[in-house]
């Protein structure tokens, strides 16, 4: 076990955006998080990443030690001043990743392309922009980046960090086609040395096969905490068919 | 996998960001200075002519002109984490989160000492003041009260930040907390410009400045987390 919420509730105020839910997230595995808007997708996303905190519950999270949790908001994190490696070494810095000065990587920026992670900070941060296809703009002011490039910097920082768990809020948002495939393919590679991934998609026809777990978050009423469904992903398709038919 | 970044470096490697940020853009910090800048210049055209200003009044004015600087610059400071939820992505860092404090504090205390590097000369000029103390003692005292500037500033920049007029309530809220910080800075302020010490001497007020760094330095330390983390 990973991740586990244990009878997690959240107000927005007065209003109650879910209440008892308990769920539980193993290495290696994908789960969607589902829901209608407003249902608490996002607000539960933060509450797995430590950034809000439950009015009720306990969320408990057994990372290795030195294993970092790597969070995609609806926000970049990027500064528009610095460049794109300028961004990615701030945060890997400040998330204790070490390594030489980047003067390599400033006067070969295609040529650090390497397949996998390396030990070295400066191998390490040309790896992560060569995932996210920004290599020939490392020296640009993010500032000028459009928001898919801004998005796929976004997710390089991520990957830079090798997290053991991955929690993604709508990433796909802002990404063209081929972007798309990239995030599928990194979402995939972080599940194979494994990682747990937490997605938030509305996309559920395209997502939905990629997911070994689905969460799904409805309305509180007096029947439902808020979690309408948790469980396989290939059992997902079968109750919605069967709740649209009842 | 990676290592915990110690406190001291976390602090490093968020106040060089700052510092890269705030002195590559540049704007903000002109607004900082040019503000300070002018509180001195209007001032000075409040004497008449042939009146000097007292050695007090200058490091009054001085003083002043300081803390509206310090006003501009720690909000712009947290301002930067406001962009693209950038505060986020600093609570999430595994550093502890003072760390940021720590750092915002280390940039606003080099900035405060540049500003004054433009005060100094423009007290001299405009105030028509002539230094006659010792001019370690004076930096000393200008360094030591900035650093109890930078400590609150640090700790009520994050607070002001995120809400509306945050300019005004972080003046608010910082003004009368600094107020016997800088009725220190301003004695020995004018004993340096050689005006003598108006009440009490020159140690006791260097004391006081010490007590009220070390209370906000601890202020900072116990409270920036709660502070920091609390708007979620």
């Amino acid at each position: 076990m990973l991740l586990r919420l244990t009878d997690i509730s959240r107000f927005y105020g007065q209003r109650l955006i879910f209440k008892g839910v308990s769920l539980t997230l193993e290495a290696g595995s994908v789960m969607l998080l589902t829901g209608a808007n407003g249902a608490g997708k996002s607000t539960l996303l933060k509450i797995m990443s430590g950034l809000t905190a439950p009015d009720s519950g306990t969320v408990e999270l057994l990372l290795s030690p030195g294993a970092q949790i790597g969070y995609m908001g609806h926000q970049t994190f990027i500064y528009p001043q610095l460049s794109a490696l300028e961004n990615l070494r701030f945060w890997s810095r400040l998330h204790g990743l070490h390594g030489k000065q980047e003067k390599s990587l400033r006067q070969e920026p295609a040529q650090k392309s390497v397949q996998k992670p390396a030990q070295d900070l400066d191998q390490k941060l040309a790896w992560a922009l060569d995932q996210v296809e920004l290599t020939r703009f490392a020296q640009e002011k993010a500032g000028v980046f459009s928001r898919g490039m801004a998005q796929r910097l976004n997710l390089a920082r991520i990957l830079m960090l090798e997290p053991q768990l991955l929690l993604l809020d709508e990433p796909s948002t802002g990404l063209d086609t081929r972007s798309r495939a990239m995030l599928d393919r990194e979402i995939l590679k972080a599940k194979e040395r494994g990682a747990a991934v937490v997605w938030i998609s509305h996309a559920l026809t395209e997502d939905l096969p990629k997911a070994d777990l689905v969460a799904e978050l409805g309305p509180v009423s007096k029947k439902s905490t808020g979690l309408a469904y948790f469980g396989p992903a290939d059992q997902f398709k079968a109750y919605k068919e069967v709740r649209e038919h009842a | 996998m990676s290592s915990t970044p110690s406190f001291l470096s976390s602090a490093l490697i968020i106040g060089r960001k700052d510092l890269t940020l705030l002195l590559g853009r540049g704007t903000g910090l002109a607004q900082a200075f040019l503000l300070g800048l002018l509180i001195i210049f209007i001032f000075s055209l409040s004497r008449g002519i042939g009146e000097t200003v007292s050695a007090q009044a200058a490091a009054a004015i001085f003083w002043v002109a300081t803390l509206f600087c310090q006003v501009l610059v720690f909000t712009s400071l947290y301002a930067l984490e406001e962009v693209n939820g950038q505060r986020q992505g600093l609570l999430l860092a595994p550093a502890p989160l003072q760390s940021i404090w720590l750092g915002k504090g280390l940039a606003g205390l080099i900035m405060l000492l540049l500003a004054q590097l433009l005060f100094l000369p423009a007290v001299a000029v405009f105030l028509d003041q002539e230094p006659q103390g010792t001019l370690m003692r004076g930096l000393l005292c200008i360094l030591l009260t900035d650093v109890g500037l930078a400590a609150a500033g640090s700790l009520l920049g994050a607070l002001a930040q995120g809400q509306a007029a945050r300019e005004s309530l972080l003046s608010i809220v910082i003004f009368p907390l600094l107020l016997p910080l800088l009725l220190a800075a301003i004695s020995t302020g004018a004993e340096f410009l050689g005006g003598g010490v108006p009440s009490g001497d020159g140690e006791n007020w260097l004391r006081i400045i010490m007590a009220f760094d070390a209370l906000f330095l601890a202020a900072g330390l116990l409270l920036f987390g709660f502070i920091y983390n609390s708007r979620e």
